[in-house]
């Protein structure tokens, strides 16, 4: 039995890579944003409070940075484990896909939330 | 020394008469401090002489006898039944295909460690004398040489059980083990081979192989910097 289990040439270390780089923004992020919400200011947030926050460029750039971190740091980690599983090239075409519409998806509406809920007031 | 008696399951499965595997009783008096690998010969020896499994140096060196005993991967040879409170139920290694009863099909597992190759490539000319290492570069491969390729590793990977052409822990780090040996000119060849969807990018640090390992090698630490290593030199 000589079995061949290169399957194919192209690498996975980019995406590792990635993953790993969207780790640790998105940690930073995280803590950012904990720190302005509960932190600085009153402690309790209200509805008005995020909404004036909103209301700030800057707070929003960091709110995009945010949703758009956290979405390719999760489609990428369920794609690189859906990859465990997939033999097949049309399966594995279908579900990347799927993932990609589900992230565009959840980007739109997520930006609709930061850049309309704050323009609006 | 005290003997007790102790209720052993094992998974028997013999292709010739079964459709799957099933589970037989044994009981037996045993000393506490008998081996797994006791347990087995006594049954083999007195009861039941169709078992079939591997053994061989009966001290923790050949690797013949890894097995699952009570939901963990083993060297049978090495643990003692009393780590084991209650039925011990004896089963082959997950992720292989079963021969008979506790013996379980290789061929694959050697076939990927073949893949990667394992031996020392030397394109320098040979020193006359002997091809030394410093202790610090020593250190980098000193663990991952005391592999006896035994198996429990990849058997236990998760990764593995979803697809059977991943190269597996064991592979991995036998390819770590050559990569990261100073005296070494193949790794380059090396890490393009592991630098596969069925090579290390199926590794998602799991940490079932490091428990499962009878030699305590801290598998996904070296295998997390072998990931490192590819990433650095294919930018
Ligand atoms: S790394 Fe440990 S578990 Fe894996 S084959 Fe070697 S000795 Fe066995
Ligand atoms: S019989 Fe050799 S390792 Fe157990």
């Amino acid at each position: 039995m000589d079995k061949n289990f290169k399957e194919t040439s192209r690498s996975g270390g980019i995406i590792w890579l990635f993953q790993r780089v969207s780790a640790v923004i998105l940690f930073v992020l995280l803590m950012a944003h904990y720190v302005t919400y509960h932190f600085i200011g009153h402690g309790i947030v209200k509805y008005v409070d995020v909404i004036e926050k909103m209301k700030a460029p800057w707070f929003n750039l960091v709110q995009f940075l945010f949703l758009f971190t956290a979405l390719y740091h999760g489609i990428n980690g369920i794609w690189m484990v859906a990859e465990d599983y997939m033999k097949k090239k049309g399966t594995r075409i279908f579900v990347f896909s799927i993932l990609v519409m589900l992230g565009a998806i959840l980007m739109f509406v997520g930006m609709l939330t930061i850049f309309k809920a704050g323009a609006k007031l | 020394m005290s003997k007790e008696k102790r209720i052993i399951k094992i998974l028997r499965y013999d292709p010739a008469n079964d459709k799957k595997p099933h589970w037989v009783d044994y009981t037996g008096e045993f000393d506490s401090d008998s081996t797994i690998l006791d347990v087995l010969n006594d049954i083999h020896w007195k009861t039941d002489g169709s078992l079939a499994y591997r053994r061989s140096c009966r001290s923790g060196i050949c690797g013949s006898c890894a097995m699952k005993v009570n939901g963990q991967n083993i060297l049978a040879c090495e643990t003692p039944i009393h780590k084991f409170k209650g039925k011990i139920k004896i089963e082959p290694l997950p992720g292989f295909a079963i021969i008979k009863d506790l013996v379980v099909d290789m061929d694959l597992f050697f076939e990927k460690l073949k893949k990667v190759k394992p031996y020392l490539v030397v394109d320098k000319p040979l020193p006359d004398k002997e091809f030394t290492q410093s202790p610090e570069e020593f250190e980098y491969i000193r663990e991952s040489v005391t592999c006896i390729l035994c198996g429990a590793c990849t058997s236990s990977c998760p990764s593995l059980w979803g697809n059977e052409d991943y190269l597996g822990p064991a592979a991995l780090l036998k390819a770590y083990r050559f990569i990261f040996d100073t005296r070494d000119d193949g790794a380059n060849e090396r890490m393009d081979i592991v630098n596969d969807k069925n090579g290390i990018w199926r590794c998602h640090t799991i940490f079932n192989c490091m428990e499962a390992c009878p030699k305590d090698i801290k598998i996904t630490e070296y295998l997390s910097r072998l990931k490192v290593k590819i990433v650095e030199n294919s930018i």
